[in-house]
């Protein structure tokens, strides 16, 4: 009685299995067929990861003043917006779109660690990149100061390249940067920072558990020279900006446009928001998966 | 051999599989104690909603229908970074509070359903035997209730589990969260959302082996 009964769910597990494998399998002929007149006609299903705070009607105005601006063609691109990367990534497996838009050592990250994906050999997409930063609330403007205090004395004394060589450059490859503990001071004023966990190797949650990455060095860092407890609060991404508003947390990461001249760099930027000095640039890269 | 490499680097490397137990244990405590309180909570609200006090009645009736209505996410956030954003409780306390709430409202509502299909003409022949009102509730209204109660509580308790998957929104890192982080980690979500699935799966049957093994006592 009892055998059978762990064989049904056994059972419902390989079905469920099967199903979802099978799924994957069966579209990857269809996008091969599928894939080549797309990219005659020039339009491309792109996926992207949606912006706090932007709707995808806007997001579609601002790739327009991009693309006038940079001279990059993106309006061949019929793009999707996503959650978060995971989505993203689920996105393009099961054939929804054809291409991902990321950062290149979020890239290089993705295909370190899952040999499905290639990156799209498209120069022109070279000439973007994001920039970013630190978003606050605009009440807050002492801790602003206090950060941009901080990331300005970082980047006077190189100290910000060096994190970013020794956490982003220079990473062993499949392997993730450690994770680095932020120093606490007895008695000093503590600050919240939400973290995703959904951008590796910046922002990722390590296997004990613990929140690592690029950025979390960077605030160990910056803990370091403000003199401010840095506690960090792990937080899904669709509910940052309330966390934000709330109080409930009092710095978010932001990533910004950084073209100047018609598109300003802080045109996503919501109401009540102050956005600190850039610390990290990084370029477009589209990947996809391996035929 | 590859397939489980994998499996190893994404479940147990590193001590990947104790910050899921963690995360599980997360899901494990905001489900009891929310289930715990709930159904308090919801007797108490189905108490009310049967009783004769007419202003009572009606604020269970708003409360029930008000939260049966609306997703408990929305609740989730309102309490969080609305209501208790400046009291500065712990995330797990508003999670707790929030689906024993949710909780509630279900189970007033199953208890209410149980409650109208039972024989009024047992209640009213107890009585007239010479049973007081709580004899006659103990003896023949209660057992009969939960008879018919248990397969609706326990599909509340195994939705229940499934609803806190949600309280990543409130800077909780709960099985669902832990799963999403090494997803994002890994780069390989759909092994790691089935791995996730079955956790979630493995704690449903549990919870239904639980009452199987309370309904084979019962017969024995």
């Amino acid at each position: 009685m009892k055998l059978k009964k762990i064989a049904k769910v056994l059972l419902s597990c390989l079905v469920a299995g099967a199903l979802f494998t099978g799924c994957g399998g069966g579209d990857k002929p269809a996008n091969d067929s599928g894939d080549k007149p797309a990219a005659s006609t020039g339009n491309v299903k792109l996926g992207m990861i949606s912006h706090l705070n932007v709707t995808e009607q806007k997001m579609d105005e601002i790739l327009k003043m991009v693309e006038e601006e940079s001279k990059v063609p993106l309006t061949n691109f019929t793009v999707t917006y996503y959650d978060n990367l995971k989505l993203m990534q689920m996105g393009i497996e099961s054939g929804s779109v054809d291409q991902i838009s990321l950062y290149t050592s979020v890239a290089d990250y993705v295909i370190a660690n899952n040999d499905k994906y290639e990156k799209v050999s498209d120069l022109t997409l070279k000439n973007l990149s994001d920039t970013f930063c630190f978003a606050v609330r605009k009440d807050d403007a002492a801790l602003k100061a206090d950060l941009d205090k901080a990331l300005d004395e970082m980047k006077a004394d190189g100290s910000l390249d060096k994190l970013a060589k020794e956490y982003i450059t220079d990473v062993d490859k499949g392997t993730a940067p450690p994770a680095i503990e932020i120093p606490m001071t007895e008695g000093a004023q503590t600050i919240k920072v939400g973290v995703t966990g959904d951008l590796p190797p910046l922002d990722y949650v390590s296997a004990d558990g613990k929140a690592a990455g690029f950025n979390t060095a960077l605030l160990a860092e910056v803990a370091k020279r403000s003199g401010k407890n840095i506690e960090i609060v792990d937080i899904d991404s669709g509910a940052r900006a309330a966390a934000l508003s709330s109080g409930q947390i009092d710095v978010i990461f932001w990533v910004v446009v950084p073209t100047a001249g018609k598109v300003r760099a802080d045109i996503d930027k919501p109401e009540g928001v102050e956005l600190s000095n850039p610390y990290f640039k990084d370029n477009v890269e589209h990947l996809k998966l391996k035929k | 051999m590859e397939f489980v490499d994998l499996l190893y680097k994404i479940f147990l490397k590193d001590g990947g599989w104790l910050t899921i137990l963690n995360g599980l244990w997360v899901t494990v405590q905001i489900s009891t104690l929310s289930l715990l309180l709930g159904t308090i909570l919801g007797s108490l609200l189905c108490f009310f909603r049967l009783g004769k006090i007419k202003p009572l009645k009606i604020a269970a009736q708003v409360y029930i229908s008000i939260i049966r209505g609306s997703p408990v996410l929305m609740l989730l956030m309102l309490l969080f970074y609305g209501v208790f954003a400046r009291q500065g409780l712990s995330p797990i306390l508003v999670a707790v509070i929030t689906f024993s709430m949710h909780t509630a409202a279900h189970v007033a509502e199953l208890l209410r359903s149980a409650l109208m299909a039972l024989d009024k003409g047992q209640v009213e022949a107890a009585r007239t035997l010479g049973f007081s009102k709580w004899q006659a509730f103990k003896l023949v209204t209660f057992p009969q209730l939960v008879r018919i109660a248990k397969p609706v509580y326990q599909s509340t308790i195994v939705n229940l589990i499934q609803w806190t998957s949600v309280v990543g929104y409130v800077t909780i890192t709960d099985l669902t969260r832990v799963i999403n982080n090494i997803a994002s980690r890994t780069m390989q979500p759909m092994i790691t959302i089935i791995g996730g699935m079955i956790i979630y799966l493995a704690l449903s049957y549990l919870v239904y082996g639980i009452f199987h093994w309370t309904n084979r006592r019962r017969t024995q």
